[in-house]
């Protein structure tokens, strides 16, 4: 994206991030892109499970060689802290006092177990910005309702609305709400405050219900229910108003591998530059589909006769010929159209290939958003298991080598 | 010391966005900031998307819009005329931030015409500017269109989603949208704080493409690491326990399995086995078997293929025992045993859980309609988050077009009332 310099909006902030595994990782990465100092705390008796899980660098093993954690944690500091230690939550406190904002997606549970509910923080920072992200709240019958982007993309209603009407709802492929909903309203709660605590003085608490947050992005469908009385169904690639709308069958490429495009046709003069580029395709001359009201009351006949089009064509020169002339079109990417072939992505540099000890250059997701004085950026890649817990006991905490070495020995440091 | 009531007290955004960028107009101003809405003469264009009031299209009924715009005031302007411009430039003096999803032809016109972002920085050092767009401001593909559709088959997230033997699927909810804005609401709190503490604004950029792109989990560092694209499985996972389940009313989605992530499967036995539908699964041959029932032990072929034949008769099993329950039965009485199961709730099941209920995420106001007065205040989405000292809240419904173009151009910006007047006569506002 940019050269590693430069000034960036949180420089000079300090976060104890006690979260794990997705939403709460990756909401410190954004901060870290953007300058804050994030130390993740980490422990060998509670291994994050993205360090053990996949994609692992081939021939490698251990904790440092997965992507799935590396590319959450980049620009971050690893801290071993066994909080289940006798004395270690005097460490955890002490990180804390030292630190602007507080970052955990612990239950409720292991938060009142470790002593780190927000009127405990405040005791030891009166002013600390304090980001939880329940599952459930912290609060309420479902309180200690257990999950996460699996469970729910269910639980919000984006299951249910996902999908074809006539099959059963699959889910959306991926831990969906883990990756940018959840983190990115925590960053935004967490900047907000930031933003108070500047010109007050006064720190907070921040609740963010992960069933709430992804329920809040459902809105529309929501209001229809309770408005309405309407119960919306699965419609697939269907749209409520535009026609052609859907994802068609190209040609497969050499190798086999099926190729898709995506079309978006929002009124009749895209229509028709379609069906000026289809030329004697069946459709451009059935009447039909001249207007946005045939093309929804025929959409079943449309979207067939729209794939016999598509069937021999290669999907990404036809993307680019619609775009052309004006209409909302992609070839449906994967990861190695992502990684390899996007030549707008990659001029752009979203993608940033970091040198890590034990990965070698691997690939990373840029910042989420592109500020034009104080970009942010990605300084270092994802920080080896425990790498900086001496530098942190000293240079943060204070301690002094020998103190190190007893809080090791007793098992509170590694 | 003043303690302000809300985080973005004082921050006055104008929101000139579509579809594409309002859900970043609206989380600025639920956490307090004064949001502007800048619309055509004739309103913007997502007024008139469904969902509508009592199912009645109009630009004053459409639910998607309130959803979006509660809170925001409404002026009217024409950018295509030059007193439109003119008093547009007035209203830019008073902002802090503006916000625009204009599409590149739009953007070129407007840029022609003087609408020009860098040329308003200029002259107010401390303005942020933030763009949504669908592929970014440069770059081969930065005058591309772009819908929620194909936004999320660029960004690598449809081919993930849906049915293997079926197309790649739409995530519902226009998430590339609310990714998108949540993204610009980021940006532009990053460079307001650093416009509040120097004095120097810019702009900010979302590109939908990018902001969506960690949204491909593993796929993207699987290429990396192993040149292979992660495949669409639906519902083929690895083992049973894992997936969506038929129940008595809909279907619930059972993650039981997964190392780390509640209870094992020797408590779904459990459970089964208490209301006497275990059936041979409790007999002892099986017990060491499901000690260890889980995606990672389960993870080599060859223990895969050994289990093989367990492993269908666990599925059968469990199949009949979530089928005999009601979906919020099998969600509560699961999790209560720690076991991860999540009801795929619909709206109508999203409205009617007493959890949040109890815990007063619902909001409710009047929202002003053309067809006559609200027969009930509106059950509205609550927010994403409640922040303790600055909490969020909606304090004015979604307006009405242009509803505040008194207040705003002649109260707030100083615009002479006949003026207004006048430019009102000539179509600007």
């Amino acid at each position: 994206m940019t050269s590693a310099n430069g000034a960036r909006p949180l420089d000079g902030v300090r976060v104890a991030d006690f979260s794990w595994f997705g939403a709460g990782p990756i909401a410190g990465r954004t901060l870290a892109d953007f300058g804050a100092d994030v130390i993740r705390i980490e422990s060998e008796a509670r291994v994050d499970g993205l360090r053990l899980g996949q994609p692992q660098k081939p021939g490698k093993s251990g904790y440092n060689v997965c992507a799935y954690f590396n590319n959450f944690n980049a620009d971050k500091r690893s801290f071993l802290l066994n909080m289940s230690a006798e004395g270690s939550r005097d460490v955890a406190l002490r990180l804390i006092e030292r630190s602007d904002i507080f970052l955990s997606n612990l239950t409720p549970r292991v938060i009142q177990r470790w002593g780190l509910t927000y009127e405990e923080l405040c005791e030891v920072k009166p002013d600390i910005i304090a980001a939880y992200q329940p599952m459930q709240g912290l609060s309420g019958p479902h309180r200690d309702f257990l999950g996460f982007g699996a469970v729910l993309t269910p639980t919000t209603g984006i299951s249910y609305l996902s999908g074809d009407p006539e099959r059963k709802p699959v889910g959306v492929g991926t831990n969906y709400p883990d990756y940018a909903v959840n983190p990115g309203h925590t960053v935004l709660a967490i900047l907000a405050a930031l933003r108070h605590r500047r010109r007050t003085g006064q720190g907070q608490r921040i609740e963010l219900a992960q069933i709430e947050s992804v329920a809040a992005t459902m809105g529309p469908a929501l209001l229809d229910y309770t408005t309405n009385g309407v119960t919306q169904n699965r419609k697939g690639n269907q749209s409520s108003w535009m026609c052609p709308h859907g994802v068609y069958r190209c040609a497969d490429d050499r190798s086999g591998r099926e190729r898709w495009i995506a079309i978006a046709v929002g009124n009749d003069a895209q229509w028709e530059s379609l069906c000026r580029l289809a030329e004697s395709a069946d459709f451009t001359v059935d009447d039909r589909f001249s207007t946005l009201l045939g093309r929804r009351r025929n959409e079943a006949a449309l979207n067939e006769s729209l794939s016999a089009w598509t069937a021999s064509l290669d999907a990404a020169s036809l993307a680019m010929q619609l775009q052309a002339v004006g209409v909302a079109a992609s070839l449906v990417q994967d990861a190695e159209d992502m990684c390899e072939h996007d030549t707008h992505l990659a001029e752009r540099r979203y993608y940033a290939y970091l040198d890590h000890p034990e990965t070698g250059i691997s690939l990373y997701d840029g910042p989420i958003v592109s500020l034009q004085r104080t970009p942010g950026y990605l300084a270092s890649p994802a920080p080896l298991f425990g790498e900086h817990t001496f530098e942190i006991a000293t240079d943060v905490l204070g301690y002094s080598a020998e103190e190190v070495a007893e809080l090791t020995a007793a098992g509170v440091l590694s | 010391m003043t303690m302000s009531s809300t985080a973005l007290d004082g921050v006055r955004v104008l929101d000139l966005t579509s579809e594409m960028g309002h859900y970043t107009g609206k989380l600025l101003a639920d956490l307090g900031a004064d949001v502007i809405k800048v619309e055509p003469v004739g309103g913007d264009p997502s007024r008139a998307r469904p969902p509508y009031y009592h199912g009645r299209p109009g630009r004053e009924n459409s639910l998607r819009f309130w959803y979006f715009n509660a809170n925001k005031r409404s002026v009217t302007v024409d950018l295509g005329q030059f007193d439109g411009r003119w008093l547009f430039g007035q209203l830019v003096h008073t902002a802090d931030i503006v916000i625009e999803s204009w599409t590149a032809a739009e953007r070129s016109e407007l840029i022609r015409q003087g609408v020009d972002p860098d040329a308003y920085l200029e002259a107010q050092p401390a303005l942020i500017w933030a763009s949504v767009t669908g592929f970014g401001l440069d770059g081969p593909k930065s005058g591309w269109e772009v819908t929620d559709l194909i936004a999320q088959a660029a960004s690598g997230i449809a081919t993930l989603a849906g049915y293997p033997d079926g197309a790649p699927m739409r995530i519902a909810g226009n998430q590339a949208y609310i990714v998108a804005g949540i993204s610009a609401a980021q940006g532009a709190l990053l460079a307001l704080l650093h416009a509040e503490a120097s004095g120097v604004g810019q702009r900010v950029e979302t590109s939908i493409q990018e902001a969506l792109s960690i949204c491909q989990e593993t796929a993207h560092l699987q290429w990396d690491f192993q040149g292979a694209s992660r495949e669409r499985i639906g519902e083929q996972h690895r083992m049973p326990g894992i997936g969506t389940y038929q129940t008595l009313d809909g279907y619930i989605y059972s993650a039981v399995g997964i190392p780390g992530f509640g209870a094992p499967w020797s408590e779904l036995i459990r459970w089964m086995d208490e209301e006497g539908q275990a059936e041979d699964l409790i007999e002892p041959q099986y017990a060491e078997t499901f000690a260890a029932f889980n995606m990672r032990a389960l993870g080599a072929q060859e223990e895969l293929a050994r289990l093989a034949p367990i492993m269908n008769r666990a599925q059968d099993v469990l199949s009949r025992f979530y089928a005999g329950k009601t979906s919020v039965d099998a969600y509560e009485q699961g999790q209560a045993r720690r076991l991860l199961i999540g009801m795929v709730a619909s709206p109508a099941d999203i409205a009617d859980d007493h959890h949040l209920e109890a815990r007063h995420w619902w909001l409710e106001f009047d929202q002003p309609t053309t067809l006559g007065a609200p027969d009930a205040p509106l059950k509205f989405p609550g927010p994403p988050y409640r922040l303790s000292a600055t909490p969020t809240s909606i304090r004015r419904p979604a307006p009405q077009i242009g509803e505040h173009n008194q207040e705003v151009w002649v109260d707030e910006v100083g615009i002479p009332a006949a003026d207004l007047i006048a430019f009102a006569g000539e179509g600007a506002v």
